[in-house]
């Protein structure tokens, strides 16, 4: 088990050295930088912008910037952000909380109400439940989640008045209440797509489980409906699952930084697409290993929690 | 000159007459000192909002004009441009002129008194050492600092007392005072001990002698400020005030019209939202004046923009009535120049635009500028098609844009769209001239100082060699000696006619195809006062120490 | 509920309904086939048969609304013709979905094969540049791409291709790993063709089926994904139009003129569910060993 995580995370390791170097690239060979944003400033001049970049650092070979960078990296440095000088961690711890509580929210939508539907269609399969939702489980698959987003905001914010149309919550008020009524509709937009995949695997995994012997012998046993559905069924079913949360978190990553352009919200996404902007190559850089890191990390923790549960299937 | 006669021609923004002229200022009704006002205590909270983040807390490196939103809650200049361009006193007991021995009849020498008993927000007193260090950090080598003009001509600098400070120029230069308006102090003990000035503490936790101090920062969200009750101004009127990040226009003015933001700053509402709202039961929509032009900017080293036929033709054919009535609801004003028409120095007598593609044509056709089998004119193996570059996701410029570009096609030249990112758009393709033409929006001036040799002379385009910001590259020797001439001169009514001057030859060699001068549509809910809009400053908090809400 | 206890004796009508399944699932690949058939054929010849062409300005017909007159679906702030945009939009946004698919189905199948048929640590390289290419949340990649170039329909493609080659190449690694060490690879062997021969001629063909399947459904993500970006302002510039460039600015007028917002929207969430459920049809056909749960 240890040698099988060590392993585990030494090729993550590697990945991310990767993932490092590709990104870095990318970032620094394009054109443009972070200074360009001063360049319309009154009274700023070429040889004014050439000083900051030979101060920060911008003018050394880029071999050289990689280097230096991956070496404060592995001592826990992630560097500073060009826009307000801050440690790169603590940009990106600021905005966790906004994106960990939307997309919290979103998981908790997509596996219970994925999973209803899912073991529902089980339940009903071939009949005409069962197909509507597999074709809207499709379609939920097809829309684009920022215009479905659009709508939304169109529908409940600007023609019923119903929900705010964008932010986390206002300032000044900011109780639960507030919250909810901030997430309710970013969560929803977001989940969409995650109830479709969740549900369509439930659907699959209560399949093999009904088929299996201890639910027949619960059956034989006389066991009502309910409680064969909630003791056997359910919990059985939903070990698959933990694989297919880790293997989803990059969608909702990247479905998380669409919504939250779409509706203001201050998490990650909208960091990183306001980093982007700036060319504020430290937050953008940290941004793209805090991710594949929290991924890597999700389907690591999805296997060995599968491991735990199911003693049938052995790591290595 | 006569104080009489200066007083007779303070206008608009006779802001640096007080440097020559022998003029002495009545003391502005704004931003008066505490002692003159009894200040109630500060009650409410209000709340800003800005389309941008405010991200840079030491106003002495490089930031953009959001940030500056913030100094002006935190920090104080020296002396500021109020809205028709005269300087009032803030930290200073009175704004250095010739007239009262502030500066040398020479401009060389310069005395600047200070008020006393001023504090910092942690207590401490503020002094001309803080002065001094502030000027200084600005020249400092190690320092990433925001600008270089103006402060190296500066040496020298001396705190006799307290409150007294003196510094020499090596060069007389006028727009020194309008740079030192936008200079904000920050306090010397904040930095003692600390290495490197650009990673200080104080860089994200900022002190100020400002009416507000800095509470805390939601990153992403907010900040918020309290009022600093022992300010040295009357104000500030509000308890509690917050600068909101709202990153879409359309959610800022959603929220404007609900009620959650108190006032609409930064990006403003955009034209299509002003019918509705002006219709806005309690809240204050009113269109100001910014000092920005919207121009087409030509390179001009590029071979199809040698020909001035060619850009007199183009300018004929852009139809600005339309671009301005039409996608901008004929909310900013048709411009012939850079100068902002509030200016002193705004020259009214250019020539005016006229739109007609038969003459644009005629032209064209006139100087040689035959149509190929593509229905592109050529002459001497030049095609006249070119690239127009913008900031791109703006939308209404990138519908300019496409609407000029067909506008164009109508006299035989092709225009072909490419706009970039931010990031690499005002990079080196702006900076080295990469471009072939661009639509931007430009404030070529310094507060309401006509200077702007950093624009338009010769020696100060990049890919001619210089340092500046000439991006159009335009070379014109009589325009550059005209520049040397204003700058140095102290006297409003002498610089006026060479500004006026330049104007006359930028309209007529047209580098750039001047559009519109910006307006901004500013709103705030009807129960908030004080809120003022002043062309000569880049933010609106330039005043909030007089915000109030009733 | 009542299909739990009487399931040991459903099985005959099980099997009817196996039946009653496969004929639905294909009818939806039938639906999917119609869907972007009509919505292909309207983007090709739709621009021919209107009175405007997607790039003609007429600002006196600004934010005209749908149905309302000449313009069936409406026109947009510089008063062009949305029709017109949309289906022009569409013959880009599909180019761009099939370009993809080509470029991200062929170097997946290369990578996969090579590293299915040799194995050891060239599998394992390739397969660990695999994993590094999904563990990215793929919008955040090609964003980061696509902020720094030139964003035409090529560059487009190119990058979108970038993020889309690792499902192929993990199916067809996985399929020629499976047949590697079967008896025609090995009469291969013997009759002395070269392992190119072997890989493309006789392990790759065996592996068609999963590749259709894979590259369908790229073709339904290399469109959300074109979408996504021009949404966000990285993508396809105009005055070109694509399906996300037409939403870009719609944010800003969808309390005033929604239809902007509307009609592009709705015309990529056909063409992806079109994709997507022949995906799923193709699946069914080709998998033998689909079992019917």
């Amino acid at each position: 088990m240890l040698r099988y995580i060590t392993s585990r995370l030494g090729q993550s390791l590697i990945l991310l050295v990767i993932v490092s170097f590709i990104g870095f690239a990318v970032l620094t060979l394009a054109p443009g930088g972070p200074l360009s944003q001063f360049a319309l400033s009154p009274g700023m001049t070429q040889e004014q912008i050439a000083k900051i970049a030979a101060q920060m650092g911008l003018d050394r070979p880029l071999p050289v910037q990689y280097f230096d960078w991956l070496r404060h990296l592995v001592v826990g440095d992630w560097g500073t952000s060009y826009r307000d000088g801050q440690p790169v961690l603590a940009v990106i711890g600021s905005h966790l909380f906004a994106t960990l509580l939307l997309m919290g929210t979103a998981t908790v939508i997509s596996v219970s109400l994925g999973s209803a539907i899912g073991i529902a269609s089980a339940l009903r399969r071939g009949t005409a439940f069962d197909y509507t939702m597999a074709v809207l489980a499709m379609v939920a698959l097809s829309i684009p989640t920022f215009w479905f987003g659009l709508i939304a905001i169109y529908a409940f914010s600007l023609q019923l008045g119903w929900l705010p149309a964008g932010n986390m919550y206002t300032v000044g008020d900011g109780s639960v209440l507030d919250y909810l009524r901030h997430l309710i509709l970013p969560a929803v937009v977001l989940a969409l797509v995650d109830v479709a995949v969740w549900s369509r695997y439930m659907r699959t995994s209560t399949l093999t489980v009904i088929n299996q012997d201890f639910v027949r012998t619960a059956r034989a046993k006389g066991l009502t409906r309910r409680r064969i559905l909630f003791r056997h069924i359910v919990g059985n079913s939903l070990v698959p699952m933990v694989t297919l949360a880790g293997l989803q978190l990059p969608t909702v990553l990247g479905g998380a930084l669409v919504t939250e352009t779409v509706f203001t919200w201050p998490g990650m996404g909208r960091l990183f697409l306001d980093s982007l902007g700036y060319s504020d190559y430290p937050v953008v850089m940290g941004l793209l290993m805090a991710s594949a890191i929290l991924v890597l990390l999700g389907n690591l923790a999805a296997d060995l929690i599968v491991a735990l549960i199911d003693p049938r299937i052995l790591l290595d | 000159m006569t104080e009489k006669k200066n007083a007779t021609f303070m206008n608009r923004r006779q802001a640096i007459s007080l440097l020559g002229a022998a003029g002495v200022m009545a003391p502005a009704m704004i931003g008066r000192d505490k002692a003159f006002a009894a200040n109630a205590d500060p009650s409410g909270q209000l709340t800003l909002a800005f389309s941008q983040e405010p991200t840079v807390f030491n106003p002495l490196m490089p930031h953009i004009e959001v940030d500056e939103g913030v100094y002006y809650a935190v920090f104080d200049p020296l002396f500021d441009f109020d809205p028709d361009g005269n300087f009032f006193p803030i930290l200073v007991a009175e704004v250095p002129t010739v007239a009262n021995g502030g500066i040398s009849a020479d401009g060389l020498q310069w005395k600047v008194k200070l008020k006393p008993g001023v504090t910092w927000h942690d207590g401490t007193p503020f002094t001309a050492e803080d002065v001094k260090f502030s000027l200084e950090l600005t020249m400092d080598p190690d320092f990433r600092s925001f600008r270089s003009t103006g402060y190296k001509f500066m040496q020298n600098i001396t705190a006799v007392s307290d409150t007294e400070l003196t510094w020499e120029m090596s060069e007389p230069f006028a727009p020194m005072a309008a740079i030192l308006a936008s200079t904000y102090i920050i306090p010397k003990h904040a930095f003692d001990g600390v290495a490197d000035k650009n990673t200080a503490p104080f860089n994200n936790a900022p002190i100020g002698t400002g009416p507000f101090k800095f509470k805390q920062r939601m990153a992403g969200d907010h900040i918020e400020f309290e009022a600093n009750t022992d300010y040295h101004m009357d104000g500030p009127y509000l308890k509690t005030l917050i600068i909101k990040y709202v990153p879409d226009l359309n959610v800022m003015y959603t929220q404007f019209k609900s009620g959650d933001i108190d006032v609409i700053g930064l990006q403003y509402i955009s034209p299509d939202h002003l019918g509705e709202a002006e219709k806005l039961p309690g809240k204050v929509v009113k269109l100001a004046g910014a000092a920005t032009f919207e121009s087409i900017g030509l390179n001009m080293t590029k071979p199809q923009f040698q020909d001035p036929a060619v850009r007199k033709a183009l300018y004929m054919a852009l139809d600005k009535a339309s671009i301005i009535d039409a996608l901008y609801y004929g909310v900013p004003k048709p411009t012939e120049t850079y100068m902002p028409q509030q200016s002193f120095y705004y020259n009214p007598d250019l020539p005016k635009h006229e739109f007609s593609i038969e003459k644009a044509n005629a032209l064209l056709d006139e100087a040689g500028w035959k149509k190929g089998a593509d229905g592109i004119r050529e002459k001497d193996g030049v095609k006249l098609a070119f690239t127009n570059s913008t900031t791109a996701g703006n939308h209404l410029r990138e519908q300019a844009q496409q609407f000029f570009q067909q506008t164009f096609e109508q006299i035989g030249v092709k225009v072909t769209i490419k706009n970039f990112p931010p990031a690499v758009m005002w990079g080196d393709y702006w900076m080295n001239s990469e471009f072939d033409s661009v639509v931007v929006g430009l404030n070529c001036l310094a507060g309401a100082d006509p200077d702007t040799s950093d624009y338009f002379m010769s020696t100060m385009s990049p890919i001619r060699g210089g340092s500046g910001q000439n991006t159009f590259a335009y070379q014109n020797p009589k325009v550059d000696e005209l520049l040397v001439k204003g700058a140095a001169s102290f006297v409003p009514e002498e610089r006026k006619p060479i500004y006026q001057e330049i104007q006359q030859i930028i309209r007529d060699d047209l580098p750039f195809l001047p559009v519109f001068q910006y307006a901004l549509i500013k709103g705030w809910k009807s129960d908030v006062s004080g809120v003022e809009p002043n062309v000569n400053n880049r933010i609106d908090t330039w005043n909030v120490r007089d915000w109030k809400r009733s | 509920m009542t299909a739990m206890t009487t399931e040991p004796a459903r099985r005959p009508p099980f099997l009817k309904s196996r039946a009653l399944r496969r004929f639905v699932r294909h009818r939806l690949a039938l639906v999917g086939l119609v869907m972007v058939v009509l919505l292909s054929t309207a983007c090709f010849l739709g621009p021919h048969l209107l009175a405007y062409d997607e790039l003609s300005i007429d600002l006196r017909a600004r934010f005209a609304p749908p149905f309302s007159g000449a313009h069936i679906f409406g026109t947009d702030p510089l008063g062009r013709d949305i029709a017109a945009r949309l289906f022009h939009a569409g013959q880009i946004s599909m180019a761009v979905g099939f370009s993809v698919m080509i470029i991200a189905t062929c170097f997946g199948s290369v990578i996969g094969v090579v590293s299915g048929y040799y194995g050891g640590r060239t599998s394992a390289v390739l397969m660990r540049v695999v994993d590094a290419f999904l563990s990215f949340p793929s919008v955040f990649l090609l964003l980061a791409l696509a902020a720094f170039i030139q964003p035409g329909p090529v560059m487009i493609a190119l990058i979108i291709a970038s993020t889309s080659w690792m499902e192929v190449a993990r199916i067809v690694e996985a399929e020629v790993k499976s047949l590697r060490n079967q008896d025609f690879v090995q009469a291969a062997h013997m009759l002395g063709l070269t392992g190119r021969w072997i890989m493309f001629r006789e392990l790759l063909p065996n592996a068609i089926g999963p590749i259709i399947v894979a590259a369908t459904l790229t073709v339904a993500r290399a469109i959300l994904l074109e979408a996504y970006i021009s949404f966000l302002g990285y993508g396809i510039q105009p005055p070109l139009p694509s399906w996300g460039n037409m939403l870009n600015g719609a944010q800003q007028y969808l309390q005033s003129a929604p239809w902007l917002a509307i009609v592009p929207g709705l015309a990529i969430t056909i063409a992806v569910t079109g994709f997507n459920f022949i995906g799923d049809g193709l699946r069914d056909a080709f998998d033998s060993r689909t079992q019917e749960h």
